[in-house]
This record gives C-alpha cells, structure tokens and sequence, in this order.
C-alpha cells in the first residue's frame, strides 16, 4: 500500500508484517498465562487490545513515526496497570505554546477538527495541525491494515 | 512546522527599528481576509507609520506658498503625475493618456481620478482629500490633483532627502499630499513622520505606477524610495541600504527590498499587476513578491528552484496580501488542504464530500470508526479462545526461520521485524489461515479443557523455543526446527481423536 503522494510519505509495511508482529504480541500474551488462568474476559479483552496497538506501532515502523512513538512510550509507562490510554503530558516549550496560540487564531473550524484529532491519534498533543494530518493519515493506514489483520485472524479461528 | 517557525523568527528579526504599531496592525489584518481589510489597513498604516516632525499648519502654508509660488511646476508636475494617475486608477488608458503632459488637462484628471479611485480604496484616500482640501486656498491652481501627484513623484526624485526636498518648492507638497492621505484625521500623526516619512508615502503611492511600465522606472531611477531602490541596488546592495526611505514605516517593505532587489528588475514586468489589488503599503511586495528567503537575495528570482538552504521560497499570488505573516499563514493553510486531499483519498466515501468542516469530521469518524473495530475485534479474538495460537507460533515459527535463513538479521528487534519480513510471501496470512483450518478440526470444544492442560504443559518449551528464535538477535538454534515440526504433528496426533 504504497503511498502515490511524493510530499507526504505515508507507506505502511505489508499486512504480513502486521500479521507477524501481531501474532508475536499474542504469544507474548501467551506465554503470561493470561489465558489460562479465569479471568475477566474484559481483562483479556483489553490485553488484546494493547497487544494489538502495540505490534501495530512496531509493524508501522517502530519509532519512526510521532504516533507510533509515542503509542509505545505510553504502552510502556502502563505497563504495570491497565490505564485507558493515558494522555502524554504535552512538553510546554515556548515554541509549542506559541504554535497553540497562533493556531488558535487560524481556521478556528479546522483547529476545533485538529484539536478533536489529537485526542484520538496518540502523540498528538505536541503536533501541530499541518504535521497531524500527515500522521493522521499514517495511523489511519496502519489501523485499517491491523483491523483486516485481525479479522482474518477472527475469520480463521472461529469454529466453523 | 519548523520551516514556518524559522521564517517567522526571521520576520522577527529583520524588524529592526520599526514602528510596533504598523506590525501589530498588520498582523491583525493579516489574518482577516485582504480585500475586507485594505481601505481600513491603509489609513491605519499610514496613521501609526506617519510620526513626522512638522506641524501640519507649516506644511499648509508652505504648500500654499509654493502653489501660489510657482505655477509653472505644476505642469511638470502634471507631466509626471500623469504616469501616477494613471497606475493608481488602475490601468485606465483613457486616464493616463488624458493625463499626460498638458495642464490643461489636468483638470478633468483632477475630476477624473477622484471618481477613479475610490473604488480602488487605496487611492481613494488620497485624492479626494487632495482635492477637497486645496481649492479654499488656491482656486486659481486647476491642476489640484496634478499637483499633488507631481509633488509625490518629486519625493521619489529626491530620494530620502527630505531636507532638500523641504528647501525645494516643492519640497513641502507632496508632505501636505501625504498629509491629506488621510483626510483630516491624520494631522496630528503626521506631524513626525512628515518629514521623514512622506517620501515613503509618496513613494508607495507612486511606486504602483513605476511598476507599471518601464518608463516610470525610468523615472524613478533618480528618485528615492523602494522602488528607485530596487532598480539602482541591483547589485544587491544590503536590505537596509537599499530602504533608507522605507525606514520605520514598513518593514516588510525593508524586507521585501532587499530580498527582491534583484529579482526585481526581472520581475517586475511580470508582477506589475500585482499592484492594484495590493494594498497600497505594500508597494514593494508587488513588485518582488514575498519571497521568505532567509538571507538569498538571489534566490528570490528562482523560487521555483529546490532552495539550497533548506527553506522553501513562498511567492505572494496576485491579489493577495503580502505581509511575512500572512504568507505564513497562506503556506500553512495550503500545507494543511493540501493534507486534507491526501486524507481525502484515504477515507473512504469522502470524495463527494466538499469543505473542511465536513471532511474533517469525516475523518475524525473514520479514525474512531477504525479504533471501535479494533476493540471489537480484539473482544472477538479473546473469546475466540487463544489457545489455536500455538498452532499459529509453530506455524508462524517455521515460515519465519524458513525466510530467515534467506535473509540476513541481526539488527535490533522492532525494526528487525519489518525489515527481515519483506520477502514474505504474498498471502502469508491465508497460507497461515489455512493451515490453521487443516490442523484443527471441528471436533475440539469438548477437547478443549484437557487439551489446554496438555498444550501448556507440553508445548510451553517448544513455544518459548519458538519465541526465542523469533525475539532473538539470531540465536537460530537447530532446535526450532525440530520444534516447530515436532509441535505440528504434535498437534495433529493431539487434535485426532
């Protein structure tokens, strides 16, 4: 899935490599009992659930990009507890602040888009909106390619 | 972005000793729309920018002094606002040919251009007032806008000496011209800058015509302000030596100047039509459009070339302000739709949709749209019942190391997984898929809690066997192998019944 667009490079590795670091994360899993032991499916759910972020980060380019960085950054902060994705506390240099206040001013409808956008692609909160999108478009690349990951992996273990 | 961040720093720096007021305006309304801005810009800029010394009462007297005094100036003067009058009504042909040379005509210029300019805005500050002010104390000077349009033109011809230009009959009227700009409110801000500054005012007003054509450069070659200035330092000469007139009142003219002197020979044919939409202030800017060059004058005429110091060169479009910040502003927002259409094409069903707003909350759905799946999903796969993994690691191991041994790896663990991957094949994961389908057969819920037990117990080594082979720095030991097919038909024998 190679990106067309010579400016902005958004290409992401094969859905192999999400396969693979995807399956590696599972038995990962694996290999902490998790399974075995009777726990709360929520608890597992969301093991899954990191796991999946976590080898897609690492499938998408490991710390190459802003989102992937930081999404392993704040995997490996909780790692000891199960935190519902947890914001980065933003670094308040001058430089930052003062982009935050002009971009305040500018296109105040896509800065309201851009703010809602940080929320949801992780490591947003430092970039500003032109460099967001661009990662936006990267993590939207990588999550369809994990979420077809995962579903042919639903599709292939499902009692038929 | 950095590249905007440093082009603002330097916009920053390069404003040495300017007045805080004009660019506190102008980035004000550098982020408004420019056309709504520019009648309300204009006389503000003249307002903050005019701090001159002389009272305006002596600029009055000695304006009128000299109208009364010299009455065959006027028709030079006449002669050489012709080429102003013309510019500033923006091209009339009729204008500039009526215009030219005879006093006679200057009276119906005189009538004419108030009724052409003020639709323009800028110039419709000036001559208006001009006219308005002037017939109380020389009715018998016809050539009222002539008049001043000379005495503008004169500022350019005696350069940023203004002391002279004092001295000069003439010296005086074209301040009382700028001082009209506007209107009687800008007596008391004039008075300042009147001395200092009115050439730079004359000099926008006048420039837009020297721009125009190449007789007007001509022209003003002798004569002072940015545009002389262009012309003469095309030697590239410093920024600021080529602005000496333009100190104080517009920075980014300063900037503009010394960017574009020489881009400006060569452009200014090309960006002369720039000029009527522009604001009247920024005179330069038509002429050498905002080229964010660091410290590359030359660069300014190659702004399509790769830049050599890493920054990009912006180029002002025609009708559009010029100012560093909006420029700024302009390339930020050309990056960001230009993000906007890539993001478009990813979304699906986002092409029909028109306008930021919409797309973004387009995708701003999408991405949440992606993640619930990515829950969901995950939900799916923990009540799927994990155990099928290990056929999967076996599986996953042996396909891994068979593609290994081709591929060389030894670099470090996450990036080696991407890069030691790519020669998988094609359809790894239905091959995977698929051998999963084969191994395990429909009959193994009843099996499922005993088999468990025996997985765990039996196939843990193997497993960590297999783990290790793949999270290790090549430890390929032979074991996998026999690991790998040891756990498959393991599997099998456990699987059959």
């Amino acid at each position: 899935m190679a990106s067309a667009d010579k400016t902005i490079n958004t290409d992401v590795p094969e859905k192999d490599v999400f396969a693979i670091h995807f399956l590696q994360s599972l038995s990962n899993l694996r290999i902490q009992n998790l399974f075995n032991s009777p726990d709360t499916t929520n608890y597992r759910v969301r093991k899954i659930k990191k796991a999946a972020y976590v080898s897609m980060a690492r499938a998408a380019g490991g710390t190459s990009r802003l989102w992937s960085r930081a999404l392993l950054r704040r995997a490996a902060k909780g790692n000891n507890k199960i935190v519902r994705f947890p914001r980065r506390k933003r670094k308040v240099t001058w430089k930052i602040s003062s982009k935050r206040r002009r971009s305040d001013q500018r296109a105040p409808v896509v800065e309201d888009a851009a703010e809602r956008l940080r929320n949801l692609v992780p490591g947003g909160g430092g970039m500003e909106t032109s460099k967001l999108m661009e990662e936006t478009a990267h993590y939207i690349k990588c999550l369809s390619m994990q979420v077809k990951v995962m579903q042919c992996l639903v599709d292939g273990l499902s009692p038929k | 972005m950095d590249v905007s961040e440093e082009k603002r720093n330097r916009n920053s720096s390069n404003y040495d000793d300017t007045v805080d007021n004009p660019t506190v305006d102008w980035q004000v309304s550098g982020s408004n729309p420019v056309s709504a801005s520019i009648g309300s810009y204009t006389q503000e800029n003249l307002i903050s920018a005019c701090p001159s010394s002389c009272s305006p009462s002596q600029m009055m007297d000695s304006f009128g002094q000299t109208l009364w005094y010299d009455p065959t100036s006027v028709q030079q003067a006449v002669g050489y606002g012709g080429g102003f009058s013309v510019q500033n009504s923006g091209g009339n042909a009729s204008s500039s040919s009526s215009f030219r040379g005879n006093i006679d005509r200057s009276l119906e210029m005189g009538w004419n251009l108030p009724n052409l300019l003020p639709p323009k805005g800028n110039n419709g500050l000036f001559l208006p007032n001009v006219s308005s002010f002037l017939p109380p104390s020389m009715a018998q000077f016809p050539a009222d806008s002539g008049f001043i349009e000379r005495a503008a033109r004169f500022s350019l011809f005696s350069g940023g000496n203004f002391s002279d230009m004092v001295n000069q009959p003439l010296g005086n009227p074209e301040s009382i011209g700028l001082f009209l700009q506007g209107g009687g409110t800008m007596q008391g801000h004039c008075q300042s800058n009147e001395l200092g500054e009115p050439h730079n005012d004359a000099s926008i007003v006048v420039k837009e015509p020297n721009v125009r054509s190449s007789e007007q450069s001509k022209l003003n070659v002798p004569g002072s302000g940015n545009v002389s200035e262009d012309t003469q330092s095309s030697g590239g000469n410093g920024q600021k030596g080529g602005e000496t007139s333009s100190k104080g009142f517009d920075t980014r003219k300063r900037k503009r100047n010394g960017q574009n002197s020489e881009a400006a020979q060569s452009h200014r044919s090309q960006q002369s039509e720039e000029e009527p939409d522009n604001k009247r202030n920024k005179e330069q800017s038509p002429n050498s459009p905002g080229n964010k060059t660091n410290s590359g004058k030359q660069q300014g005429k190659q702004s399509s070339d790769p830049p050599k110091d890493g920054y990009i060169h912006v180029r002002a479009r025609r009708g559009q302000a010029t100012n560093s910040h909006s420029l700024a502003e302009r390339v930020r927002r050309e990056k960001i739709s230009e993000r906007m259409k890539f993001l478009q094409d990813l979304v699906p069903g986002c092409n029909k949709v028109t306008g930021k707003a919409v797309m973004l909350d387009e995708i701003i759905n999408y991405v949440q749209s992606l993640q619930r799946q990515v829950e969901f999903l995950s939900m799916k796969l923990a009540t799927v019942n994990p155990q099928m993994d290990f056929n999967l690691e076996g599986l996953l191991a042996k396909d891994a190391l068979q593609l290994r041994a081709g591929s060389s790896s030894t670099t470090p663990f996450p990036q080696n997984m991407s890069m030691a991957y790519p020669p998988l094949p094609h359809g790894f994961m239905q091959q995977t898929l698929s051998s999963i389908g084969r191994t395990i057969s429909s009959p193994l819920s009843p099996i499922n809690g005993g088999f468990k037990r025996q997985e765990t117990t039996g196939w843990e080594g193997d497993l960590q066997n297999v783990i290790h082979i793949n999270y290790g720095a090549g430890d390929v030991t032979p074991d996998p192998q026999a690991a790998a097919t040891a756990s498959l038909p393991a599997a099998n024998m456990k699987v059959e019944p």
